[in-house]
């Protein structure tokens, strides 16, 4: 084990059981700041150790991502990576070459994205997280095997990095320890973005090794291409899923309606992420009934994939995207329908409207919208009537980055917001400059041995944080009710498991939810409380 | 004469070679959006917004803000916001070093202006007219903050380097060997313009190296002019060219949110870049297609 502040790029080869161990990290506001008030580390266990790698900081993301038996498969290990490697650089991977090479080939080691970093800052700067110091090591590697200036020069350029198994497997996972929200690629003085190279790590092991985490891959992608949703959900489960929906519907609030499905020529098709129906059904029902009553021409779709919006490969794998968001498109297609709104879904917004933007053409490519400015829209010329005193709590804003800072989307929300939300209070900082809130990049599925304490302890610390200061002012008191609103699936995920591992919900009575749950909550035809904390 | 040949030449291999690196990039395959707000040239930049922000915006004329791209070009180029916003104690250091080097640009244009005046027969000094004193105290003013300016710079972000944990850990020699140069550049120019403080023997010999007239030179003057040269070739080849990669990543990638609509100019480049084949591919079981051998 190597203390952090001594730790470099080079070391990352090193033959430690565990390079670093976490042991100080940001200190959380008020009552977190009391004793106590964390649960503490827990060692990995042993077998996983023995199983996976567990040597970077103890925590294991990639659960295919196991030891070799004997010298021949560390030895093709290294090989295949290396030839994975090679290919970043070529016209295999066309589609961001221009942005890699750029991140790649200019930073100046100024040291300036560092401190924008979430991760970095939860860990009290831990050197391990540095966002440039993934990308030395990526850079250390590159230029020892496949420069001449590192095979001629060696460390005069920096090629000076042992690669051997350990070495390739901490790398990759290290790539799983960025959530890839871009934060840091704001600051840079030369416009380089880290997350790239992190993705691109990412993507040789996936694409060249056969290696990612199976919430991502063989339970996320694989699965979705298979049954149509990452969450196995097929065709006969929607329609049975929807058809209870509506009885809910009935029973709890007095309101008969029909989810449109498969509506041919429909203006709108709405998509949602299929795992709301399950996690979160609320959420398909609260859009319905805003639809329903605002009179829009709006379907859902049942067909393969046209159900599930999610697109997990981009954040690992780039033909798995490509595959999930032309088969996206041609649900869409095939409805004839106008234009394509993407529900309270981060990532599926950017998948849809800004990744497969070039993937398509002509006919093929139906208009992509975000729901958020829709929803303004409805708020703005009064479609619908709501009654802000019904939200009277303590509301706050979660921005997900893939809305936000990767699409522009930043105003509509919050107008809607400051109408409807008599208690409404930003986060610090908020907008474009928001944090992540700890699950991008797939971290809010993935779950495997100890992943989720990562999560929870690390990556969403600093949104936790911000929750605990945008309700500084009543956090100790049990009453009000306090709602942290994050129109965006993996971003709730996050949220819901942190307010569980802080016990947030159960100690001080702080709520999380969508926007839409927040506008049927405040409509004035809705006889009682949407949310059940209400009643 | 082979002075002259040095001059001529580290002139055109900087720009030539600063240009193939440009049309290297330039003529890379389109790639996959990837914008981050705030993007200057929308409408809401402001705050960050864009078009996605409007309902419909596939349906609108879309509005773009050329000037407040501009704008914020040259506050990049010109005083590198980023890193004023974002790392002040660094700006200090990295913007006096930036600045000498614009001003030693401006300073090597006034020489030459210079030198063509005095070859064309006229004169450059405070009492000789109005062109000529503008060029004489702009050429001084230019040269010698230029000079102290850059020196200052590269020796304080070479000392950061050193003195600074964290930098330290990321330096490789060949970024320090960089900054050595910098300064050795900018130094040896100081020794050999120290007894020349107003320029004038520099014009003269950049009107000599102009001309290819032979002139006596000193010993310190060839190692400043060689210094110089490799300078001047080795900067477009090392990762200082970053005001190539510097505009490539600003306006090809950052922002760079143009989109794919019916009949745009982008629908026709995502056609062509669509229709291309990849002479590599990936070997993952899911993509060849190729059940892994231990299955
Ligand atoms: S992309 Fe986000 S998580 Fe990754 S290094 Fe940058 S700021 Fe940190
Ligand atoms: S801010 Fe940019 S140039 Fe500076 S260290 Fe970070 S990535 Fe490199």
């Amino acid at each position: 084990m190597i203390n952090q502040k001594d730790l470099r790029p080079k070391d990352l080869g090193r033959s430690d059981e565990q390079l670093i161990k976490l042991e100080s990290l940001m200190e959380l506001k008020a009552p977190y700041d009391a004793e106590g008030m964390e649960p503490p580390f827990t060692e990995p266990k042993q077998a996983w150790r023995e199983k996976y790698c567990a040597s970077l900081d103890g925590y294991v993301g990639i659960d295919k991502l196991t030891r070799p038996q004997s010298k021949e498969e560390e030895d093709e290990f290294v090989r295949k990576f290396l030839r994975g490697l090679e290919k970043v650089f070529t016209d295999a991977n066309s589609g961001v070459l221009q942005p890699f090479l750029l991140s790649f080939e200019y930073c100046a080691k100024c040291n300036t994205c560092s401190d924008a970093c979430h991760i970095f800052k939860a860990t009290n700067s831990n050197e391990l997280y540095r966002p440039i110091f993934r990308s030395e090591v990526l850079r250390k590697i590159v230029k020892k095997h496949f420069t001449k200036s590192g095979k001629l020069l060696g460390s005069f350029v920096g090629a000076d990095i042992d690669v051997n198994w350990e070495t390739i497997a901490r790398l990759g996972e290290l790539a799983y320890r960025c959530n890839l929200c871009r934060r840091c690629a704001q600051t840079c003085p030369l416009g380089l973005d880290n997350s790239l190279l992190a993705k691109e790590i990412r993507k040789v092991f996936s694409q060249e090794m056969g290696i990612a985490p199976s919430p991502l891959h063989e339970k996320g992608t694989v699965n979705q291409l298979k049954t149509g949703s990452s969450t196995g959900i097929t065709k006969p489960v929607l329609l049975d899923t929807l058809e209870f929906l509506e009885e809910d519907i009935e029973e709890l609030y007095g309101l008969k309606i029909k989810f449109p499905v498969d509506k041919k020529g429909a203006d709108i098709l709405l998509t949602h992420n299929a795992g709301e129906y399950m996690a979160w059904p609320e959420n398909p029902i609260a859009f319905a009934i805003l639809f329903e009553e605002a009179g829009l021409n709006w379907t859902l779709s049942s067909e393969m994939i046209g159900y599930d919006n999610v697109n997990y490969g981009i954040w690992y794998d780039d033909a798995q995207a490509k595959k999930i968001a032309l088969q996206q498109m041609k649900a869409a297609k095939d409805l004839g329908v106008r234009r394509i709104i993407i529900g309270e879904c981060g990532h599926a917004h950017k998948a849809a409207a800004v990744v497969a933007d070039r993937m398509a053409y002509g006919e093929d490519k139906i208009p992509v919208e975000s729901c958020l400015p829709l929803l303004w829209d409805l708020v703005k010329s009064k479609a619908l009537k709501f009654d802000p005193s019904k939200n009277n709590f303590p509301v706050t804003l979660h921005d997900p980055c893939n809305v936000v800072r990767q699409m522009g989307i930043v105003q509509p929300q919050r107008r809607i917001l400051k109408e409807i939300c008599p208690d409404f209070r930003e986060m610090t900082p908020h907008g474009v400059d928001n944090y992540c809130c700890g699950g991008g990049s797939g971290f809010a599925i993935m779950n495997s041995m100890n992943f989720a304490e990562f999560r929870n302890k690390i990556s969403a610390r600093t949104k936790f944080d911000q929750i605990l200061g945008a309700f500084q002012d009543t956090i100790e008191q049990v009453e009000p009710p306090k709602y942290v609103c994050a129109p965006c699936s993996n971003c709730k995920g996050t949220i819901r498991d942190i307010l569980e591992y802080y016990q947030a919900t159960e100690k001080f009575n702080v709520h999380y939810g969508g926007l839409v749950e927040l506008m049927v909550n405040a409509l004035v035809s809705m006889k009682k409380p949407f949310f059940e904390f209400l009643e | 004469m082979s002075l002259s040949i040095l001059a001529y030449l580290a002139i055109i291999l900087f720009l030539g070679l600063s240009a193939y690196k440009a049309y290297k990039y330039a003529k890379m395959p389109l790639h996959g959006r990837m914008e981050l707000y705030p993007v200057p040239k929308e409408q809401g930049h402001e705050y960050g917004g864009s078009y996605f922000e409007e309902v419909e915006w596939w349906n609108k004329e879309r509005k773009v803000n050329h000037m407040a791209e501009l704008i914020d070009m040259l506050k990049e180029m010109l005083f590198i916001k980023k890193l004023f916003d974002n790392q002040r104690p660094l700006w200090w250091l990295s913007y006096a070093l930036h600045l000498g080097i614009y001003l030693l640009i401006a300073w090597t244009v006034l020489l030459i202006v210079g030198g063509l005046t005095l070859l064309a027969g006229g004169q450059v000094s405070p009492s000789s007219g109005i062109w000529g004193a503008l060029i004489f105290y702009l050429t001084a003013f230019t040269g010698l903050s230029g000079l102290v300016l850059a020196t200052f710079g590269s020796a304080m972000l070479f000392l950061r380097r050193i003195f600074d944990d964290t930098l330290r850990k990321y330096t490789t020699p060949q970024e320090y060997f960089n900054l050595a140069l910098l300064y050795c550049a900018t130094v040896s120019g100081i020794f050999v313009w120290i007894n020349d403080l107003t320029f004038s023997t520099a014009r003269e010999i950049t009107a000599n190296l102009i001309s290819f007239t032979p002139f006596e030179v000193s010993g310190l003057l060839i190692a400043h002019i060689v210094i110089l040269f490799i300078m001047f070739t080795y900067i477009p080849l090392s990762k200082m060219s970053h005001y190539v990669g510097k505009y490539f990543s600003f306006h090809k990638v950052l922002w760079e949110n143009e989109p794919n609509l019916r009949g745009s100019a982008m629908e026709k480049k995502v056609e062509q870049a669509l229709a291309r084949r990849s002479t590599n591919s990936w070997s993952a079981p899911h993509i060849s297609g190729q059940a892994p051998a231990e299955e």
